[in-house]
């Protein structure tokens, strides 16, 4: 099943900080989570957004010991110029016992925003598969949060 | 033959809509072979003058030499290396050798620099508002798969911040000059943030937005294509940040030796007057110079940096032996595999780790590998021929030897006597009809006559005495030594040939070889790169563009022998004029674009792009007087994977800087080449660089100091005469 989930953030983007105000460009990271009812070897989704400027700068690793490494990103994301979409996707060669099962962070996408719009993110799990690589019922979501000074 | 059980043949099918959209980009990690032993790594030195001969660990093999001892099939350890095409699985061997260029000679396989035993060994100081502190970087790893021809190397930088707040590092370090970047991770912890590509301004912008509102983050610049740029943000005191980078490139091949080349330090440049681009040297105290200037550390101190190096083999044909600039511990997992790492104590961090193997070269003279992008169907290819085994049925042609020797303050000691050794080498080979010149340059140049003058005795006689007056001092105007060697009238009668003799430690390495292309003419150039840490990628630029080949000299090496076997190939040709006949095949885009002439011991790689069957390419030349052809066979080996299409835009993207320093199309014109190119590849460039950012946590305060990694000069370069004072 391919979920699919739109969020706003104009309210908590705009909340910047004092510093952060002046600045041209603002930093934020977005926690994608998939949420399976069996084990997940291989997920890939589609980020975007829709209205505002916003560049990737990092994608990390989830939570999962079975992807251990720092996801993978498309090259559309920084060829000719396209900056605004990203597809990032990832697989893990771990027993079926090994894997994801349930809800999980799959990846943190770190953001670089500027313009006065708020951006407004598309998110859309592309696919979810078990280990044999069968397609599996997953929902996707996410949860966004600007850089707080510790 | 490398085998890939049949769960992973199986699970690879099943990620392959996953994993098949990332074709371009996506690199899969190789599990290391186990080692046989555990060796502690290797620490820092800066003791060049105690220098002993290395000892090579190994296992099951005769002192000196490493052979496979065990000929079982290989254990499935390894087998992951077939895993989505990128290993030569059950391929012939391809040619290992510089697409472009002939490496004649590398630094001789057995010197080092002895371990010290002083106490505090590991713990390299600055002195920051009177205290001894480390510097940032405290260890690098590396660990590299050699599979065939192709070797994909994995590099960590470790760095901590030692101070009492927060800093920016800083890292010039050297990679090989063909390197293809590819991969970039930023390191915190348990968390791993993939860096991603941007053209370098961006990319630049980035990073500097995000290390002024305090966030951690990474950039890594290309300066030169073998000089590479680090920058850490945000390190806060005790913290430590890694950054990963993946890279891969082709090895070299020389006489039946593949060499697999680790540079460990950026050599010091002399940049004349006026130059816009310079990487300086100056003392690790130099606060003023810009971020592209080398820090170096005194010779009285050392750097806690420790590096540890492991490589993985798997030849695809039976390996024979192996030897190493550094002492090695050495394993076989078979007879065409072998793991080897760094020895415990070995020293490496001012010179460069050389790991050469010989393989079975009998049965195989020329080879086409080919690998099609599925998503494309655009097709990729290279191509090699290799050359007669010895010159005895060659004939010999009379020579116009022009030797440029490098009598700057850099080459002053052991670099300035290789190279006079390898010119009185030179000039005990010439025979009559022979003509020959001597041009010396450091901040001028000077010359042994007023033209080339003939191979007599007391003309010989007179030049042995001038090549022994010779001695280092001054500067680096290597320019004024390019014009006195290349402007004066050919003799269409001989063979052509401009030996430079020199360590290149010059920063103006564009203006050079614009020179060089402009005046080249009908000359060959031969580059001799003299010292433990040459400027390869000038040497081997310089060699390209003048359709010859270049040797490296380490401190160990005796420039008479070199000489003497170089003379012997340079004088008897195997094939000139060369050139192909495709028959057939849609070739485009070929590197090189001028094929150069073939002597023994150097290969011919053609890198390109087609559509269509590859079948019956012949390559063409003259051998004497005569014409000769050689078929190419065709291995149908299309397991290459997609490294062969990186390979391409590397080369790629190699070809056109090339052509920006002397190409009339527009500067601009070739950069959004250049640029298109390494986007579309996802490889680093001049224009393209990598940026991570965290943005999940703002370090408190400032932004902090930066701290440049100092480093050791090379071993054999005097820190006296090479590095600016302030």
């Amino acid at each position: 099943m391919i979920g699919r989930l739109r969020v706003i953030v104009a309210l908590l983007l705009l909340a910047v900080s004092s510093a952060m105000a002046d600045s041209p460009v603002r930093f934020a990271s977005v926690d994608v989570y998939i949420d399976t009812t069996e084990p997940m070897a291989a997920w890939q989704l589609e980020f975007s957004a829709a209205t505002g400027v916003m560049q990737i700068v990092g994608v990390e690793n989830g939570d999962s010991e079975a992807f251990d490494g720092a996801p993978y990103y498309d090259r559309d994301a920084v060829e000719n110029g396209r900056a605004d979409r990203i597809v990032v996707a990832d697989y893990s060669l771990e027993e079926q016992e090994e894997l994801p099962n349930g809800r999980v962070r799959v990846t943190t996408l770190h953001l670089m925003l500027s313009g006065d719009e708020a951006p407004e993110f598309d998110t859309r799990l592309i696919v979810a598969t078990s280990h044999d690589g069968v397609s599996i019922n997953a929902e996707i979501s996410i949860e966004i949060s600007e850089g707080s000074t510790k | 033959m490398i085998t890939i059980s049949p769960k992973w043949v199986y699970r690879f099918a099943a990620f392959t809509l996953v994993a098949g959209l990332f074709a371009g980009c996506a690199q899969y990690s190789i599990p290391d072979a186990e080692p046989v032993q555990e060796p502690e790594p290797a620490t820092d030195s800066n003791q060049g003058a105690d220098q002993r001969l290395e000892e090579i660990t190994v296992t099951g093999s005769r002192e000196g030499t490493w052979r496979p001892a065990n000929r079982s099939s290989m254990p499935g350890g390894a087998s992951m290396a077939g895993f989505a095409g990128e290993s030569a699985e059950g391929a012939a061997l391809p040619y290992a050798g510089d697409e472009e260029i002939w490496v004649i000679q590398k630094h001789a396989a057995t010197s080092a620099v002895a371990p010290t035993d002083d106490p505090g060994t590991g713990a390299m100081v600055a002195t920051v508002d009177s205290k001894e502190v480390p510097l940032p970087l405290q260890h690098t790893g590396v660990n590299a798969q050699i599979n065939g021809y192709i070797s994909t190397v994995s590099v960590r930088q470790e760095f901590t911040n030692p101070f009492d707040s927060k800093i920016e590092a800083v890292y010039l370090f050297p990679l090989p000059e063909k390197a293809a970047v590819s991969e970039f991770l930023m390191i915190i912890g348990e968390r791993k943030i993939r860096g991603i590509l941007r053209e370098k301004e961006e990319a630049e912008a980035i990073y500097e937005a995000a290390r002024s509102q305090g966030y951690r983050a990474s950039l890594m610049v290309q300066h030169r294509p073998n000089i590479f740029e680090q920058k850490v943000a945000n390190i806060e005191p005790g913290k430590s940040i890694d950054v990963d980078i993946k890279y891969f490139h082709t090895l070299k091949y020389n006489d039946g030796w593949y060499s697999f080349v680790f540079p460990t330090v950026v050599g010091p440049r002399y940049n004349p007057p006026g130059h816009s681009d310079p990487i300086q040297a100056v003392p690790r105290q130099d606060t003023t110079s810009q971020d592209t200037a080398v820090r170096y550390l005194r010779p009285d101190e050392r750097s806690g940096h420790d590096i540890r190096i492991d490589v993985s083999i798997s030849a695809g044909v039976e390996i024979e032996e192996l030897r190493s600039t550094h002492k090695i511990v050495a394993n076989q997992a078979d007879e065409q595999s072998a793991s080897v790492q760094l020895a415990a104590g070995s020293t490496i961090s001012n010179r460069d780790f050389v790991l050469d193997f010989r393989v079975a070269g009998e049965t195989m003279k020329s080879d086409l590998l080919t690998y099609v992008d599925p998503e494309t169907q655009q097709g990729y290819f290279t191509m090699m021929l290799y050359p007669p085994e010895v010159t005895d049925n060659l004939e010999r042609r009379n020579m116009e030897m022009v030797f440029v020797i490098d009598s700057s303050g850099s080459m002053s000691g052991t670099p300035m006597a290789q190279a006079k050794d390898a010119m009185l080498a030179a000039l005990d080979h010439l025979q009559e009809g022979d003509t020959f010149q001597i041009i010396r340059f450091s901040d001028n140049a000077s010359q042994f006559g007023q033209a080339p003058v003939p191979a007599t005795r007391q003309n010989i006689k007179r030049a042995q005495r001038y090549v022994a007056n010779l001695s280092g001092g001054g500067g680096t105007q290597m320019i004024e030594g390019v014009k006195a060697a290349l402007d004066f009238p050919h003799d269409p009668a001989r063979l052509r040939f401009v030996s430079f003799l020199t360590d290149g430690y010059i920063g103006n390495e564009a203006q050079i070889l614009g020179e060089v292309q402009k005046r080249i003419g009908a000359s060959r150039i031969f580059s001799f790169g003299v010292g433990s840490s040459v400027n390869r990628y000038l040497m081997e630029r310089m060699a390209k563009i003048g359709r010859g080949a270049v040797a490296y000299l380490g401190p160990q090496d005796s420039g008479y022998e070199i000489m003497d076997g170089f003379f012997n190939r340079i004088s008897h040709p195997a094939l000139t004029d060369v050139r192909i006949d495709w028959h057939g095949m849609a070739v485009s885009d070929v590197y090189p674009s001028v094929l150069p002439d073939v002597f023994v011991g150097r290969p011919i790689v053609v890198t390109g792009k087609y559509l269509g069957h590859a079948s019956d390419i012949r390559v063409l030349g003259r051998q004497g007087n005569n014409d000769h052809s050689v078929v190419i066979e065709n291995s149908n080996d299309t397991s290459s994977a997609p490294q062969l299409a990186k390979t391409w835009a590397r080369m790629r993207i190699a070809d056109l800087a090339d052509r920006k320093t002397w190409s009339a199309v527009p500067y601009d014109e070739i950069g959004e080449e250049i640029k298109a190119t390494a986007l579309r590849y996802q490889l680093m460039s001049d224009y393209t660089s990598f940026v991570a950012v965290d943005t999940s946590e703002r370090t408190e305060g400032e932004y902090g100091t930066t701290v440049h990694q100092a480093v050791p000069v090379p071993d054999g370069v005097r820190y006296e005469t090479t590095v600016e004072k302030n």
